[in-house]
């Protein structure tokens, strides 16, 4: 009794030695985060597919089952994933902390005065775009870390170091991402949506202009004619957007005026051959460079 | 015992309901104004652009502690304000990972029930909804528990809830200036409706919804005797109906622009009636008697370009479809028939912040004992706006 007794304690005590923390992200950038640093230490599943806007998303009760044995939902925040509140209800996992990633963020684009619908899609508490800052990358890693060894301390050591060896990779990337880059400096270009805004900081791009005339309103034929100037004006090469954009409008404006239009995924899995974030960086600096 | 006990606490916290707070619900409103024709002749709107008085549903909306969170939809028809819904649900902390949703509100019978009007593809109400629910739909005061099954490769759901049922019978009222007259056709007899769900992720791009729904309690109490013999001291008797239910929804969703949805759902009305016959020799009986009827629809919706989208939906019932369910529409109608078909153009110039709606309905009745009625064309153009903060579209 005693041995059985005792085969059951060791059994018990062995499993939770062994248990994994559950995490979902809501984005794929985060996932590939979370695993970098988690490895095989966690279980990690995603909400919005890469090819997905995270703006606009349909709540799926296959999202609110990811959700329903989670122990941590991590999330970019900064009023990116409205959806996400419907769906942790929906889980009803009482038991769920939700980390918000732009904490350590410095935010730009903070509206000020009186905000509402007429000034389009805009987000309140800053530009949620963050992750395109590759700089920024590495808070969001340092933020994962910090949640992953909270809720696993006996991993925490083992967590440090795969955030150490994941910042010297981005490190070491960011070096040749600015260098290639350089090229662009200073240099005006278009987006369709106002989420570069990090991406341009970083490496020094002017964003002369986007095809949506406010965040989230659909292109319009004068907002077009006036980027037909603008562009003939400024003489700038490159519409750059997101692949989950329509690119009838970007299209027109190429044939208007020659522009080259730019079509990158900004999420892992977003397209064929980004399977991470470092992947990704290199496809949309690639895009830009080659192209200059 | 330690569920029990954050039972307790989260009944407690609910019931607190005088603690400070210094957050704002959510508010929002929605406006819709309709025009329409008809070529129903004897009717005054034959051939005429006829305006309707501008309808709106104001939500107020919040969580009311980090376990619940309580909603009201104060709605103004037709020139009269109402309460639509008004409603708190607990979402999490309850035993069994239920969820408790108590007030008034529209009750998840089947899949479109639940969905308020203004977020449906099309304008018109499902004729079978017309017919079992009332033009209202099945909106009724009660209690509804909610568990998530333990499936985990797929999602399923089970809904459980008692209701007054005033949406199967209501009150009639005789004379609105006299509060003693009215005809209680039901008396204090709750009604039983579940909901079985279960939700499949098919593709990384196409998602079905296929549930079961079901619905049981009193109809109808009358005193009649049942043996015949109309001298006799009338019994009290309660006549019983069941609803089944089978919906299904399945959607596949390319990309952000486009979608392509086919949804159907479908009804069988089982309930006793009461019948009066004749023996012979003049002999007066008074029986019950078991009907089956049924009723469903079946659209079609493709959005495109994000802006657009057109539909076509078909109809069928039993009944003639004309107002609120009624002991005679529900009991004695069984073999009458309503079929609808009706197409729709939808374009939203900015997300769903506006939406235009133009809508046609053919509507076709065949009587049994031959009566004959025209059929019914409407056409509607709709105007609906959303001001506030909307939330994410559930599947």
């Amino acid at each position: 009794m005693k041995k059985i007794f005792l085969s059951a304690l060791i059994l018990l005590f062995g499993t939770l030695a062994l248990a994994e923390v559950k995490v979902v992200t809501t984005t794929t950038i985060i996932y590939d985060l979370v695993k970098e640093i988690g490895k095989e230490k966690i279980k990690v599943d995603y909400i919005c597919r890469g090819d997905q806007d995270p703006h606009f998303l349909e709540i799926l009760p296959s999202n609110m089952l990811k959700l329903r044995n989670a122990d941590l939902v991590f999330k970019i925040g900064l009023g990116l994933e409205m959806w996400l509140q419907q769906i942790i209800d929906g889980s009803r996992n009482d038991k769920l902390k939700l980390i918000d990633l732009s904490k350590d963020i410095e935010k730009k684009e903070i509206p000020t005065g009186k905000i509402d619908a007429s000034q389009g899609d805009i987000h309140p508490f800053g530009n949620p775009h963050y992750w395109l800052d590759p700089e920024n990358a590495k808070i969001m890693a340092k933020s994962i870390y910090d949640a992953l060894s909270d809720e696993s301390p006996e991993n925490a050591k083992y967590f440090k170091k795969n955030l150490d060896d994941y910042i010297t990779k981005l490190d070491s990337k960011i070096v040749e991402w600015k260098t290639k880059m350089s090229g662009l400096k200073g240099k005006p270009i278009i987006t369709f949506h106002k989420s570069w805004v990090y991406f341009s900081d970083r490496f020094g791009i002017k964003i002369a202009g986007q095809v949506e005339p406010k965040p989230g309103i659909p292109p319009t034929p004068s907002h077009n004619a006036e980027l037909i100037s603008n562009i003939k004006k400024s003489n700038i090469k490159i519409i750059l957007m997101e692949n989950y954009y329509s690119d009838n409008a970007p299209n027109q404006l190429s044939q208007s005026t020659g522009v080259k239009v730019i079509k990158v995924a900004n999420a892992v899995y977003g397209q064929s051959g980004i399977n991470s974030y470092i992947q990704m960086m290199d496809v949309i600096v690639n895009s830009l460079s080659n192209n200059l | 015992m330690k569920n029990i006990l954050l039972f307790i606490l989260v009944l407690f916290s609910i019931t607190n309901i005088h603690s400070q707070s210094n957050v704002n619900p959510d508010i929002s409103l929605i406006g819709s104004f309709s025009v329409f024709t008809n070529n129903v002749k004897e009717t005054p709107e034959y051939g005429k652009l006829n305006f309707e008085i501008p309808s709106m549903e104001m939500y107020i909306d919040g969580y009311l502690n980090p376990y619940s969170r309580a909603t009201a939809n104060i709605a103004y028809e037709e020139g009269e304000f109402g309460v639509e819904e008004l409603y708190a649900q607990i979402l999490r902390g309850l035993p069994l990972n239920m969820q408790i949703k108590a007030g008034k509100y529209l009750v998840g019978f089947g899949k479109l029930n639940a969905i308020h009007p203004h977020a449906w593809q099309f304008i018109e109400r499902s004729l079978f909804q017309q017919i079992f629910f009332g033009e209202e739909g099945l909106n009724d005061i009660g209690v509804n528990f909610s568990f998530i099954l333990p499936t985990e490769s797929f999602y399923s759901n089970l809904d459980l809830g008692i209701y007054k049922g005033d949406a199967i019978a209501k009150t009639e009222v005789l004379d609105p200036e006299d509060a003693n007259s009215y005809l209680d056709l039901r008396g204090n007899s709750p009604i039983f409706i579940g909901r079985l769900s279960s939700f499949f992720d098919l593709d990384d791009y196409t998602n079905l919804e296929v549930g079961l729904s079901g619905s049981y309690g009193v109809h109808t109490k009358m005193n009649f005797n049942t043996f015949g013999d109309s001298s006799a001291e009338p019994e009290n008797n309660s006549l019983k109906y069941f609803y089944g239910g089978l919906d299904f929804k399945l959607k596949y969703k390319p990309d952000s622009y486009t979608s392509l949805t086919v949804q159907g759902e479908g009804l069988i009305n089982n309930r006793q009636v009461f019948r009066q016959g004749d023996i012979g020799l003049n002999i007066p009986i008074e029986k019950i008697e078991k009907i089956n009827t049924l009723g469903g629809f079946i659209f079609i919706d493709y959005l495109f370009d994000k802006q657009f989208s057109v539909g076509a939906k078909y109809d069928f019932t039993y009944g003639i479809v004309d107002g609120e369910p009624s002991f005679n529409s529900l009991s004695n109608d069984d073999k009458n028939k309503t079929q609808g078909i009706s197409g729709w153009f939808g374009y939203y110039p900015i997300e769903e912040t506006l939406a235009f709606r133009l809508g046609v309905q053919n509507i076709s009745f065949k009587y049994d004992d031959g009566t004959s009625q025209d059929s019914e064309t409407k056409v509607t153009l709709q105007m609906l706006f959303s001001l506030g903060p909307h939330k994410a579209h559930p599947f």
